[in-house]
């Protein structure tokens, strides 16, 4: 038996014996071609279904959690993020009776800064940013007629992290321990022991990181699943919206959180090892801080409202009973908001003292980016105008988020003048202005989303009544918690107080607040209680039950765990609506792919523009490998938090290895033939490499965020560079500072050796050389190390010590980071030489090389970058 | 990318615009505070940079309405009609341009926001 | 501004009911892509373009050039050092001016001029901000930020810490008082005097014996301490612990005695362990510090 097999399937789980039976009753690659079958037998049909089912049913028992399907991943994901999002819930109620009085001691005021930071922190990191993954994980395969995403042990990877890191970041307060410098951990509170002793910082940092890994994780996903994996016909003009979007904020997170990412290494290169990055004794800045959180911290606000936007534009014409109306002003938007998002950053720093001017700038884009905004809220109007619109639960909550949303709005425009943000940053009236963003924009649409598809993933529509007691629950606690604080904030509340005196007109604003909060939360109880009550006696719901138009309501009720019986060709924007006689097609398996032939999980990748189908992708099965390289990553970075460094190192190896056994088992896996009938006289290829395959776009996309990452630290070398008065700062001690030029261009010349390496490697390796093709790769492994070790060496002969000054600080920490760049391409390489020599990579078979050549384009472009910049830059001034 | 009536437009050029727009703020961003650092000398003029700022704008403005009357005039010529939701190749291209064009005036609207600052404000106070 | 946001919201959400409830299905496709354009595109594109050009004439404006004193506040966990008639100029990578004259926690402005603070910190970020009077400005260390505010009506104002600080964060508040010029220059000229003590005062030697003179000053005295605030003209202020209590003997008292209990993660040691007496007698000759 092949490895492929071995690892392939839910039959790997299944007993030996079983699964010899269970393999000889399905007549698993003993099965016509697609093309040569009658749907209309029902027989057929039946060995069909039964094949499917087998292929993608769930594992069982305690092997259900090595599952990696988009429906149990998606489905943990979206429990486990509620599970947070009623956790900080209850953070919040905390710091409402704590400001119910005036000089109250409910709670100290050392734990009430713990609660408000892990309030924020959770709210954004754990609960708002992870549910557009979980509900795109959950819903983006069904919307687009694919049995699943194209890497779902990506998802299940990212999932883990998640998991592990929130439970981690979560989980210090019932120590004592939880961060207690805001969500936004501004240095130099944060970064110095004097200020903040304990491990809170550390935590909040290192737990984070590995939470935006995931996130990373799941964006390259879904950007992938987008553009790669539409069912046939589905053009971008016929794209559902909510595919827009998830395409629009999966690319925002991929610019958005690698300088966060960035920001995190700079302050936990401060925090551990005394790299005076924010300290401004030793030429560091706290501003450079506050830049790359809110580069990410802006962008995030859109990551986290546009996807709950794309739920309304689902919502609203199911219930109109019309399509979209302006649909081209909807992506308009929503790409519009996707980049005039990343130039709004500085308006959380408008009162730090910037020149006017710049400030200028921001508050020109924070005005420009409503107006994007405006449309997508006049498209929905306009659709319910043209269309006939049905009330129930669902719309409900969609006006009500729409009414919040725009008070949000209003107000945003308000604070984006700064001006005005000069007397109300910082203020109350801030927290009222993000809460009826945050909760018009998100949570509600949220909460609209659950009782809209709801029906579809648990099988039952959810109670009318208690839906309408919710939402009222809700809408008039929400605005009596926070239609006051906009009064409180302007007559002088600022943000992040644990008490404030009696008698200056705050008592009855906040206790009306605290009362409003009670009740919003008793509305939100509610929810869960209509979720999560009992149900089995309740007759299931229809499919379609609410007579929607698109692709994700061909489920099943109760759910098939095949996503679709066959894939449809599509040719409108509302198939269930527009096509004839679509679902029974669907069903009698009409389509591609009506079976699992050779018993293995299939789905169909199309082209970008047109959906042409281009590939038969054969998608991994249940792993614990995901699992367990989640488990020793999550190690490192908890060890490292509390500087257990030999243990960091152990568990970091082990990391690797499970990553590269996950990569070894389950990925580029040579299929049995070449190509296959996937139905309607259709065949497609089983293997693809290069710019047509999934795993080029996910090197490609995965790298674009590392460079970014890399730009924001040379970002950095530039800030301190415009704000220093001499930088490089003047000779130490008569000696030349700097890491000279010699180490670093002799690192520049391994660099390219090792990159023209790899490129040649893949070049021979397709032409059937393989022994040049290993010959190269070993070479590459041998010149890439040599290449790291040269860009080192520079800055260590040269004897720059990075605790002395910001300025061997920023040398070290590019020279690192492409060191790092150089090593794991080394990895790469050896990886390659392997799987060539294990006759997993052939000339036809090259997906390996062709992708690592493609991680070896950003990596010389990095380590180019950093050579000018560290070495060449401060000749030039 | 051929220019002309033949431009094949794809996502790539669908997000030009917004692309130039991003640029144009980048530069008139970073001049400017690399003009005013490590401001000191808050009230005295920045003439130059401003010049900078202006010439950029009009680049930026003159790179976006190339986009604009392109996609435009492709999408007409084409006979381009919303809703765009045939099922055609063709259509598809329509709905590209028609798209690019809106998201041409989305950003040509915040490159001129973008120089207002510029444009009214003549030191670094 | 609020107005205008009232109607809008009036005229969105009354659309929407209008759309779903009044006129269902009156209208089609047309007029919602006019509806789109006019009021999705057109309209904001005007009311944020005219808010626009009004937000950024303000900002130079507000930020004109000083007619009237500099005054310097260095905001440290968790109080104001001030130092009146400074001379100094903003800018990164500086640390506030030397000199001027010292007081703490009350600024005073003349009304009618434009005042100059030059704002910086030793050790985390603030944000000066006096919410009748001005706009906040952070206090950012290794910089020195600049606020101009131009006071028109005597008075009294508080003014608190915007940016998180730490724990006592919520209690780092000050007092400004708003005079005509002519009190503001007398003001400054008292508050440059040294205090009148007599050096066998039971108080004053009850302040040096516990170690009090280590973080404050009291000009005149051999008191010369520099990590808290300034004392010599205590008793002159209104508040004590930076806006936390009303100035009284018996408050003053309740602060050295029970300084944690009173403002929780503030530098300044609790004196619990001094007798009642002790204590008395401290606060007693503070109480003299006009």
């Amino acid at each position: 038996m092949s490895d492929a097999t071995i690892d392939q399937g839910a039959t790997r789980w299944a007993g030996k014996s079983d699964t010899e039976k269970a393999q000889a009753d399905l007549n698993f690659g003993n099965v016509p071609p697609a093309s040569e079958r009658d749907q209309d037998d029902p027989e057929v049909r039946a060995g069909q279904e039964a094949r499917l089912r087998h292929v993608w049913a769930e594992p069982k028992g305690w092997r259900y959690w090595s599952a990696v399907n988009n429906t149990e991943v998606g489905l943990w994901y979206t429990a486990t993020s509620f599970a947070f999002m009623l956790f900080a819930g209850v953070l919040g109620l905390m710091m409402r009776v704590q400001l119910s009085a005036p000089d109250n001691d409910f709670l100290t005021a050392s734990f009430y800064n713990q609660v408000y930071t892990l309030h924020g922190t959770v709210m954004m990191f754990l609960f708002a940013v992870p549910i557009f993954e979980a509900v795109a994980i959950i819903l983006l395969p069904q919307m687009l007629g694919a049995r699943d995403l194209p890497f779902p042990r990506l998802s299940a990877f990212g999932y883990w992290c998640f998991l592990i890191g929130g439970v981690f970041v979560c989980g210090s307060i019932f120590f004592g321990a939880a961060p207690e410098g805001g969500w936004f951990m501004y240095p130099p509170l944060t970064t110095q022991e004097r200020f903040s002793p304990g491990y809170g910082a550390d935590i909040w940092l290192l737990g984070l990181s590995f939470i935006e890994v995931a996130s990373i994780a799941a964006a390259v996903e879904l950007i992938v699943g987008t553009l790669k994996c539409r069912p046939p016909g589905m053009r971008l003009n016929l794209m559902p919206l909510y595919a827009w979007y998830v395409l629009v904020v999966a690319g925002m997170i991929l610019f958005a959180f690698p300088p966060l990412i960035a920001g995190d290494i700079l302050f936990e290169l401060e925090r551990l090892f005394n790299w005076p990055f924010f300290d401004p004794e030793r030429g560091g800045d706290p501003m450079l801080w506050q830049h790359l959180f809110w580069i990410f911290g802006h962008p995030e606000v859109y990551i986290v409202f546009l996807p709950a936007i794309a739920l309304l534009a689902m919502i609203i014409p199911t219930f109109a009973r019309r399509p979209i109306v302006g649909y081209s002003f909807i992506v308009l938007a929503a790409v519009g908001t996707g980049f005039l998002s990343f130039g709004l950053w500085v308006h959380h720093m408008f009162a730090t003292g910037l020149p006017a001017i710049s400030l200028g700038f921001f508050s020109a884009a924070s005005e420009a980016v409503a107006i994007p905004t405006a449309v997508q809220i006049f498209v929905f109007l306009a659709t319910l105008l043209a269309g006939r619109v049905i009330y129930s639960v669902p719309m409900l909550f969609v006006s009500g988020a729409l009414a919040i949303f725009v008070i949000g709005g209003l107000t945003g425009v308000m604070v984006a003048l700064a001006p005005f943000d000069w007397q109300a940053h910082d203020t109350y009236f801030v927290v009222a202005h993000l809460h009826y963003v945050l909760l018009g924009g998100m949570l509600f649409p949220v909460v609209a989303g659950i009782y809209y598809y709801w029906p579809m993933m648990g099988g039952r529509r959810l109670s009318d009544k208690l839906g309408k007691i919710a939402f009222w629950l809700m809408f008039i606690g929400f605005n009596t918690a926070f239609l006051p604080m906009h009064w409180s904030g302007l007559i002088g509340m600022p943000r992040r107080v644990w008490t404030y005196p009696a008698d200056i007109g705050l008592e009855l604003p906040n206790l009306i607040s605290s009362i409003g909060a009670f009740v919003f939360a008793a509305g939100f109880v509610t929810v869960v209680w209509d979720v999560l009550r009992p149900r089995k006696g309740e007759p299931y719901a229809e499919r379609n039950t609410w007579n929607a138009g698109t692709l994700e309501w061909l489920a099943e009720v109760p759910d098939e765990a095949w996503g679709v019986r066959s894939v449809p060709i599509v040719s409108s924007r509302y198939p269930l609506w527009q096509q004839k006689n679509f679902i029974a097609d669907v069903d009698m398996g009409r389509f591609y792919m009506p079976d699992a032939e050779e018993g293995k999980r299939e789905t169909m990748v199309t082209s970008v523009l047109d959906a042409e189908p281009l590939q038969c992708l054969r998608v991994p099965g249940p792993t614990f490998m995901t699992f367990w390289a989640a488990v020793f990553l999550g190690a490192v970075f908890i060890l490292a938090t509390f500087h257990l460094w030999t243990l960091t190192l152990m568990t970091a190896v082990f990391a690797v290895a499970a990553i590269l056994v996950w990569l070894w088992r389950g990925t580029a896996l040579q299929p049995e033939k070449d190509e296959k009938d996937v139905g309607l006289g259709l065949k497609l290829p089983l293997y693809k490499s290069g710019p047509q395959s999934v795993g080029w776009w996910a090197m490609f996309i995965t790298m674009t965020g590392d460079a970014t990452a890399f730009v924001s630290l040379v970002f950095g070398y530039f800030f301190y560079f415009t704000v220093s008065p001499v930088f490089p700062p003047p000779m130490m001690a008569g000696e030349e500072i700097g890491p000279g030029l010699t180490w670093p261009l002799i690192s520049l010349g391994l660099f390219a050796a090792s990159w023209l390496a790899a490129i040649f490697a893949r070049n021979t390796n397709s032409k059937g050389a393989v022994g040049t093709a290993r010959l190269l790769m070993g070479a590459g492994v041998a010149l890439s190390l040599a290449a790291s070790a040269a860009m080192l060496w520079g800055p260590y002969v040269t004897g720059l010590i990075p605790t002395v000054h910001v300025y061997p600080a920023t040398v070290w920490v590019l020279a690192i980071w492409a060191a790092c760049h150089g090593a794991v391409g080394a990895l790469m390489l050896a990886y390659c030489l392997a799987r060539s020599l294990a006759g997993r990579m052939t000339p036809t078979h090259d997906i390996d090389i062709v992708n690592v050549a493609l991680y070896w384009h950003f990596t010389a472009g990095t380590a180019f970058v950093t050579v000018a910049t560290i070495a060449l830059f401060p000749l030039a001034v | 990318m051929a220019i002309g009536n033949k431009t094949r437009d794809n996502l790539w050029t669908l997000i030009t615009a917004p692309t130039i727009w991003g640029v144009h703020f980048l530069l008139c961003y970073g001049s400017v505070a690399y003009g005013c650092a490590p401001n000191e000398n808050i009230f005295q003029t920045i003439g130059g940079f401003r010049i900078f700022v202006g010439g950029l704008t009009v680049v930026a403005l003159a790179g976006i309405g190339f986009v604009f009357m392109r996609a435009l005039g492709e999408w007409r010529r084409n006979g381009g009609r919303i809703p765009h939701e045939e099922d055609s190749a063709e259509v598809r291209e329509r709905f590209l341009e028609f798209s690019t064009v809106l998201l041409a005036g989305l950003s040509f609207i915040a490159v001129i926001y973008t120089a207002l600052p510029a444009a009214m404000m003549v030191d670094c106070r | 501004m609020l107005a205008g946001a009232v109607v809008i919201w009036v005229a969105v959400i009354g659309l929407s009911v209008f759309a779903t409830k009044i006129r269902p299905g009156a209208y089609g496709e047309k007029a919602g892509l006019r509806l789109i354009v006019w009021g999705g595109c057109v309209f904001p594109v005007v009311v944020l373009t005219a808010l626009l050009v009004w937000g950024l004439q303000m900002m130079p404006v507000l930020r004109a050039e000083a007619n009237g004193p500099t005054i310097a506040v260095s905001a440290e966990r968790f109080w104001w050092r001030v130092a009146y008639d400074v001379d100094g100029e903003p800018g990164v990578a500086k640390s506030l001016p030397e000199g001027g004259v010292p007081s703490a926690n009350e600024i005073w402005l003349p009304a009618g001029l434009r005042s100059e603070f030059l704002i910086g910190s030793p050790d985390v970020i603030h944000s000066l901000w006096i919410p009748s009077i001005a706009g906040k400005m952070d206090a950012i260390p290794g910089r020195v930020n600049r606020l101009v505010v131009e006071p028109t009506k005597p008075g009294v104002y508080n003014g608190v810490c915007a940016e998180f600080c730490g724990d006592a964060h919520a209690q780092m508040a000050l007092r400004v008082v708003v005079v005509s010029p002519e009190e503001y220059e007398a003001y400054v000229a008292r508050q440059s005097q040294p205090a009148s003590v007599g050096a066998d005062d039971e108080g004053f030697r009850r302040f040096t014996e516990n170690g009090c003179d280590a973080c404050h000053t009291v000009r005149g005295t051999a008191a010369t301490g520099k990590v808290g605030p300034d004392l010599t003209h205590l008793a002159s202020r209104r508040t004590i612990a930076a806006g936390t209590l009303p100035m009284s003997p018996e408050n003053l008292a309740t602060f050295v005695g029970f300084t944690h209990r009173v403002k929780p993660g503030v530098q300044m040691p609790s004196y619990g362990m001094l007798s009642e007496d002790e204590i008395a007698a401290i606060a007693g000759w503070l109480e003299t510090l006009k």
